[in-house]
């Protein structure tokens, strides 16, 4: 193949993986602003499901579970994940160090079989101690042990990066351990944790089958509400759901880019 | 550091002594980066350790912020014992080997962050930042991030970030390494004549013998974590204790002394009349060797040599010759006149007075 058609090729080839990565989405988004009940014509612009969609106590009480199970599992994951990320680096050349490794497995577990087993543990652990049923707390904690690995392996990743003699330098200019945590490491770890916190938050909203396994009746949360309403087909609420939600993940990558877009800048 | 900077005031303060007693740091059974090392530092000393790679140089001084703990010996500084006394409650600051500038903050931001630390004024912060930015010559670098600076730009700014403190001791761990010949020189005259300004005593690591003999009052020359000689640049060079610090200070005609009696000695290039300590070694630096060509009127105990190979060294020309099998340097100031060339024989003339014995390696 000559080099000008592998380049037509690869071209192609790009567009080709854009249409099947996007065009889903774009149908998802159109079809949500559709004035009849279907997702197979377009008749015209409508902001009808929308105004369905706010007016269903149920789906406002799931929008609900959903950011309070995101923001508190999240706040919560960032600060165990950021002291397991430190942790692993000060003891990095320590007897335990080979510690660390634990915390890839979670990454790699496949979602049902860490599913199954954390909604089987608490369901031993309610019958055992009468705590932990099944509701917002036990996915906040099932949350949080996924999230965890995440933050402590970008923690741990920027802190290996830094020169080591930095904190030395810390010490050596006269800061108190405090003065070391609040005036160099919370510093130099922002955008790691700025990261860690918005990937967390997106893997929890984005989350369904930890959730399914370890929700409560009273604890659906949109993605489990989605999925109990598609089995009676789909409606454009759903697709109008779905549009949040695209919206929302897309924020969050816009507000993380443009972090380290800022952070890049002011560094220069 | 080309412009005029205003003098830094000088302060009523003591420079600290520093007391060295036995100290050894042993990372493992094998390792041992510091074997019972024991020296004092007057206050207001220009001190050089010096010494190849490896030899224990930053480990030294590492004991010395309190970053590590030595496995036995004490450390005194200013008449202080400093066992227990955490880094932070040391006035002792350091330009790191590899700068240490903190990455989230720009340059008045890493030189300030001492002076945050100890909690002084703002008004005192800024004053003291100005000072030492316009004497380090980096007034213009203050807002800069620290990925906007050349390397010798870092080192200045690491520089200013340990001096700023007016630290009784400030330890510099070859600051100069990665700079080019032309900065390092100017760096090198800027840095002593700024250490006698301040009257702080400095240590000072460098494995290069001639930067450590412009700079320092007195060196020591560390071999092997163990202190192999200390003494005054002159001192080191024209009496090196042993063989290793002979070679580490750049000398290379040794010459195995094979007999000696009570009028002289007996070495592989002949025999030298006259009353020499005992040793393994004697030692001719550059200045005993007198070239002659052989057109020359003779001295008298001259021995003749063949040139294999002239440097030309700008100001001088190095000439490695071959006497009697045994290859020696001598140098010759270029001077307009043409010199002996390679293959040339030429009459060497030996200054016995300015020729040395030393030691073996480890013996002395
Ligand atoms: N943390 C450590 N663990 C194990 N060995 C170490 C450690 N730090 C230093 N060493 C060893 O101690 C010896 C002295 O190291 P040191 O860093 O003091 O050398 P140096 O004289 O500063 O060398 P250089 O000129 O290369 O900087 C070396 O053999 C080094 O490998
Ligand atoms: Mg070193």
């Amino acid at each position: 193949m000559s080099r000008g058609r592998l380049t037509a090729f690869l071209r192609g080839f790009w567009y080709a993986l854009m249409l099947f990565l996007y065009a889903p989405l774009l149908v998802v988004v159109v079809f949500s602003f559709n004035s009849i009940n279907s997702s197979a014509r377009f008749a015209g612009f409508s902001l009808d499901w929308y105004k369905r969609l706010f007016a269903n106590d149920v789906i406002m009480q799931a929008l609900w579970n959903t950011a309070v199970l995101a923001t508190v599992s999240t706040l919560i994951a960032v600060v165990i994940g950021g002291m397991l990320g430190y942790g692993f680096y000060r003891y990095r050349l320590g007897r335990l160090s080979w510690l660390v490794w634990l915390i890839y497995l979670p990454v790699i577990m496949p979602d049902i079989v860490f599913g199954i087993a954390e909604m089987t543990f608490f369901v031993l652990i309610n019958q055992w101690l009468g705590i932990l049923a099944p509701g917002l707390g036990t996915m906040i904690i099932a949350h949080v042990t996924f999230q965890v690995p995440f933050v402590a392996l970008l923690v741990n990743a920027r802190l290996l990066a830094l020169d080591p003699s930095l904190f030395e330098a810390a010490q050596d200019l006269y800061a108190s351990p405090w003065q070391r945590l609040s005036a160099f490491l919370l510093p130099t770890l922002r955008p790691a944790i700025a990261a860690s916190f918005l990937l967390a938050l997106t893997l929890s909203i984005d989350d369904f089958v930890i959730s399914f396994f370890t929700a409560g009746p009273e604890s659906t949360t949109l993605p489990i509400y989605i999925w109990s309403a598609i089995r009676k087909g789909v409606t454009p609420e759903i697709n109008a759901i779905a549009t949040l939600m695209i919206a929302t993940v897309f924020l969050i990558a816009m507000l993380s880019m443009l972090g380290g877009r800022r952070r890049r800048t002011s560094d220069t | 550091m080309s412009e005029p900077a205003p003098p830094m005031q000088q302060r009523a303060r003591s420079a600290s002594s520093i007391g060295i007693d036995q100290v050894s740091r042993r990372f493992a059974a094998d390792a041992v980066a510091l074997d019972d090392v024991s020296l004092d530092i007057q206050p207001g000393e220009f001190f050089t350790l010096l010494g190849p790679s490896g030899c224990g140089k930053t480990t030294l001084l590492r004991l010395l912020a309190g970053l590590d703990q030595p496995d036995s010996g004490l450390i005194h500084i200013g008449g202080r014992s400093m066992q227990g006394v955490p880094p932070h409650r040391r006035s002792v600051n350091t330009v790191f080997q590899s700068y240490a500038l903190f990455p989230h903050r720009n340059v008045r931001e890493n030189i300030r962050f001492g002076l945050e630390m100890q909690r002084l004024s703002a008004a005192e912060i800024s004053r003291r930042i100005e000072r030492t930015a316009a004497l380090i010559g980096i007034d213009k670098l203050l807002e800069r991030g620290i990925d906007q600076l050349s390397g010798g730009q870092r080192q200045r700014v690491a520089l200013a970030r340990a001096l700023v403190n007016e630290p009784d001791v400030l330890l510099l761990d070859e600051p100069l390494s990665a700079l080019d010949a032309g900065l390092r020189g100017r760096l090198q005259i800027e840095l002593r004549r700024l250490q006698r300004q301040l009257g702080m005593t400095f240590v000072f690591v460098t494995h290069d013998q001639e930067e450590a003999m412009v700079m320092s009052d007195r060196i020591a020359v560390l071999n092997h974590g163990r202190l192999a000689q200390i003494g005054t640049p002159q001192a080191i060079y024209e009496k090196p204790a042993d063989e290793f610090v002979a070679r580490f200070m750049g000398h290379e005609n040794l010459l195995p002394i094979k007999k000696s009696d009570a009028t002289g000695i007996e070495t592989p290039i002949g025999r030298f009349s006259g009353d020499f300590a005992e040793g393994a070694y004697l030692l001719l630096p550059p200045q005993s060797l007198i070239l002659h060509r052989l057109d020359q009127p003779a001295a008298p105990d001259c021995i003749e040599a063949v040139v294999d190979e002239c440097l030309y060294r700008g100001g001088m020309t190095e000439y490695r010759l071959s006497c009697s099998d045994w290859p020696l340097v001598a140098t010759l100031a270029n001077q307009g006149r043409p010199g002996p060339a390679a293959g040339d024989r030429v009459r060497l003339e030996v200054v016995t007075r300015a020729a040395a014995v030393l030691q073996a390696e480890g013996d002395g």
